[in-house]
């Protein structure tokens, strides 16, 4: 059962779809495209959201973490480094606002290319993401993100309590106002990773779901293949490590060094179908809100370290609801129809881990995108595709690169 | 060992189970969803005053029995009526009470006894008002005392249909009919087995005599191949059935009928099953069930299972499940020692094995065919909740879908307020016949079970 190909991408989630797809629009390449589902899976997980700015500056998603951090950082309160709290953001370097900015602008025509050529619409949908200010705090806190991203002016709208009541009447009236992100949009999370792989099947990839690797194989130290339980070996000169929250297994069989990506959990809460009653995403300093094409309102998420453990816990479920009943309060009287917990592959810095490493050739990182894979898929596969043809790509990979971490030794 | 044994579900497993523990001096605490106790079978009218003649003087007395025996044990049930188990783990169970608030409810032995749930078969026309399950239409005429209107087409397997005929005609419905998948042939072939219970066998030919004598056609070997209708259903569509189940469409006769009783079967219940992590394996014609040995003891020691949920054998089968899962829970809590817990079993078990005879005769000759799934067409609805017609599934699987999970993520089919428990086994027959592979996956079940308000977390604290 020996299959032979360019190119293995092990992970099936949106970012080894992006990459399968970028990679198979050359057309000229013998691509399988390999997954394990797994309990778990951020891909199947996540809100959808598009949210290059919120996100980049600790909010949506991130604003439960900054939260974490910022009370560790108070339960240590000596020693910190850096003095977290309310009041200083959570806002990550300059080249993430990078790549999340221009992943992010290729949305709208990759929504139209997947519904053109391959029949796939994955429900790209115009937004904007409105952070709700509830108290002094939150305005404080809001004051801090404009300071620091001056370049982004044009991008920010400040709504009043009357403009914010107009914009999004099911806020609640004790609102103060909102900061409004006018390019951080949303779409379906897994119609986006199932438009990429149809895409790429389309193309001509070979899919190989329900197959789980066991093994990288290497000759004359390099990649060669990857062995998988359910069909046999693989062989191939370029192996792409997308395996999400499992990727430090896979690059410790590949390179012999184990990268630090570890799963992040988040529990989400799930309303029934409802009438369109928010204009926008919305997020608050507890949860964002985002209804979705369907109608159904998805309220995340929290932020936990508990290995891979995917349970859903009533006292964490209980704060999303209570934090989203806050924000908007009619949701008192809705029904909550599901909850579920992801993994995100987190990283140290939150930043992706992309590209080479130079003690392996043939091996290419395409992890670690902690709470934005779904923002930072499109530019992923696209940086992927460049990168394993030498060719220029379109932003530095330098600080994405696995060596800016210090080599973790594998014990023996 | 203080927390008292949480059962849930009301119905005679789990009556039975707490008249048992009762006995040996155990409270127990028992929850169910209705408001009132005795599940489909026995929870008799829910309004006073009925005259419950028309559905037979031996189903009375069992129904008056089961009620009798447990009032007499009433002190020593905590029962909580209107309460769904909507969620927990191997400790907890969170129980949405009567106030719609959501409670936890921790347990050192937990028998779970929520019974089991109706077959849907997709076919066009299934989703048009008026078409009913037939257990769904019996648990109205027993339990809301509500007649079906105009002239009633039933059509399915099994000895519900013509007890339900029966019922139905005795109520004063009219039944235009009762449609037997299986041929007579096969039926008789089981005539030694079902002897194994000779009352129920003979009520079995006193029902087919009724409905001869009172104009009411068996048909054997026929079933339901679509239902017609604009806003509602007025007639219905049947054709022979080969062996396996396969309509022969040059054959198909329309009938009148402003109601269709549809009852293929029924399959143990497994969301809570899942959701509390047992152990789970597949029975012959494909379905999940939760595992459980000759105590009734799932695959976690302190977690037991009874009636439908262990394997369908109806209500009489039910309380005898329940009763040998609560002498395995008294053991267990020291109030039995091994010989004398032994000895009921087998007492319990002894009676059991002639129904066990004669379940399995009743499941050789209802034994699903295959062929039945060929029905749908591709506009028919599958995914009742989210409208997810057939073509849509037949394009995932061209595309290479292989599993439960990517189907339900690529065709939105059970992402809807019932979780599947619809169409998932008419997506589990697909997939594993695109894929050849018997195991396709299942669903998981998440939290909640069923859909609950918001505001039924507003008391909860949120430190764990």
């Amino acid at each position: 059962m020996n299959k032979t190909y360019d190119i293995v991408i092990a992970g099936a989630g949106v970012i080894g779809a992006s990459c399968a797809y970028q990679l198979s629009k050359r057309g000229n390449l013998r691509i399988a495209l390999i997954d394990d589902k797994r309990p778990g899976n951020a891909t199947r997980a996540s809100a959808g959201g598009l949210w290059a700015i919120g996100e980049s500056v600790g909010l949506g998603c991130g604003v439960i973490f900054f939260r974490m951090l910022s009370s560790q950082a108070k339960r240590q309160a000596h020693g910190a480094a850096v003095a977290v709290d309310s009041s200083t953001p959570h806002i990550l370097p300059e080249c993430f606002f990078d790549l999340a900015l221009q992943s992010n602008a290729l949305y709208p025509q990759l929504h139209e290319e997947l519904i053109a050529r391959h029949g796939m619409d994955f429900k790209f949908e115009r937004t904007g993401l409105k952070y709700v200010i509830q108290d002094d705090e939150d305005q404080l806190y809001a004051e801090h993100i404009v300071r620091h991203i001056p370049h982004l002016q044009a991008q920010i709208r400040w709504l009043d309590r009357q403009a914010l009541r107009q914009a999004e009447p099911a806020i609640t009236e004790q609102a103060h106002g909102a900061l409004e992100f006018l390019c951080d949009h949303q779409l379906s999370p897994f119609r986006l990773c199932d438009a990429y792989m149809e895409a790429a099947r389309q193309n001509g990839v070979d899919l190989y779901p329900n197959t789980c690797v066991s093994q990288v194989l290497h000759h004359g130290g390099r990649i060669k293949g990857v062995r998988t339980e359910q069909a046999g070996d693989f062989h191939c000169d370029t192996l792409i490590n997308a395996a999400g929250a499992w990727a430090a297994e896979l690059s410790e069989w590949a390179t012999g060094t184990r990268l630090p990506v570890n799963p992040v959990k988040g529990q989400i809460v799930l309303t029934e179908r409802m009438p369109r009653l928010l204009d926008g995403c919305i997020t608050t300093s507890d949860c964002y809100l985002a209804q979705k094409d369907n109608g159904e309102i998805l309220i995340g998420s929290t932020t936990e370290e508990k290995g891979f453990d995917v349970t859903t816990t009533v006292p964490e479920i209980t704060s999303l609801v209570q934090g989203a009943i806050r924000c908007m309060p009619q949701l008192a009287g809705v029904n909550l129809k599901r909850t579920w917990a992801g993994l995100r592959p987190g990283s140290p810095d939150e930043l992706p881990i992309l590209g080479p490493v130079d003690e392996m050739p043939g091996y290419f990182n395409a992890c670690g995108h902690f709470r934005t894979g779904m923002l930072t898929s499109a530019i992923t596969g696209v940086l992927l595709d460049k990168v394993i043809h030498n060719e220029r790509t379109p932003l530095d990979l330098a600080p994405f690169l696995a060596s800016r971490f210090e080599r973790v030794a594998v014990p023996a | 060992m203080s927390l008292r044994p949480v059962i849930v579900g009301g119905g005679s497993a789990g009556m039975a189970a707490a008249i048992e523990l009762a006995g040996a001096g155990v409270a127990s605490v028992l929850v169910d969803e209705a408001s009132r106790l005795g599940g489909v079978v026995y929870r008799g009218p829910l309004r006073a005053g009925v005259d419950l003649g028309y559905l037979g003087a031996r189903y009375s007395k069992a129904l008056k029995q089961l009620h009798t025996d447990f009032a007499a044990c009433a002190e020593h049930v905590d029962v909580r009526l209107g309460s769904r188990v909507v969620g927990g783990d191997a400790q907890r169970l969170m129980v949405l009470d009567e106030h719609e608030q959501l409670q936890p409810l921790d347990y050192s032995h937990l028998l779970l006894a929520a019974g089991c749930h109706e077959r849907n078969v997709p076919f066009p026309g299934w989703t048009l008002p008026g078409v009913m399950l037939l257990g769904g239409l019996q648990l109205q005429i027993k339990s809301n005392v509500v007649k079906p209107l105009g002239g009633t087409l039933i059509a399915g397997t099994g000895p519900l249909l013509p007890l339900v005929a029966c019922q139905l005609h005795a109520a004063g419905a009219k039944v235009v009919g009762v449609y037997e998948a299986c041929a007579f042939s096969r039926i008789a072939r089981q005539s030694l087995a079902l002897m194994n219970k000779p009352q129920l066998f003979l009520d079995g030919l006193s029902m087919l005599g009724y409905m001869k004598l009172h104009g009411i056609d068996m048909h054997y070997g026929w079933g339901v191949v679509s239902a017609q209708g604009e806003a509602e259903l007025s007639g219905v569509s049947v054709a022979p059935y080969d062996a396996h189940w396969q309509a022969d469409m040059s054959r198909v006769q329309r009938q009148p009928a402003q109601t269709l009783a549809v009852g293929y079967g029924f399959i143990p219940r497994t969301q809570l099953s899942q959701q509390l992590g047992l152990a789970h394996g597949f029975s012959d014609d494909g379905y999940l069930r939760a595992d459980c040995n000759v105590w009734q003891q799932s695959s976690l020691a302190h977690i037991h299972l009874a009636g439908d949920m262990g394997g369908i054998r109806g209500g009489e089968a039910a309380m005898l499940t329940g009763r040998i899962a609560a002498v395995s829970m008294l053991q267990r809590r020291g109030v039995l020692d091994a010989e004398q817990a032994i000895e009921r079993r087998e007492r319990y078990l002894g009676r059991l094995a002639a129904i066990t005879r004669f379940r399995s005769g009743v499941e050789r000759y209802t034994a699903r065919g295959p062929a039945q799934i060929e029905l749908a067409q591709p506009d028919t609805v599958i995914c009742r909740c989210e409208q997810v017609r057939r073509e849509a599934i037949d394009v995932a699987l061209a595309q290479g879908v292989e599993d439960m999970a990517s189907l339900k993520m690529r065709t939105r089919v059970s992402m809807g307020d019932c979780q599947g428990r619809m169409c998932v086994g008419y997506c589990s027959d697909r997939l594993r016949a695109a894929t050849g592979r018997a195991d396709v996956g299942w669903l998981r079940p998440r939290f909640p079970l069923e859909p609950i308000p918001f505001s039924a977390f507003q008391h909860l604290g949120t430190e764990a």
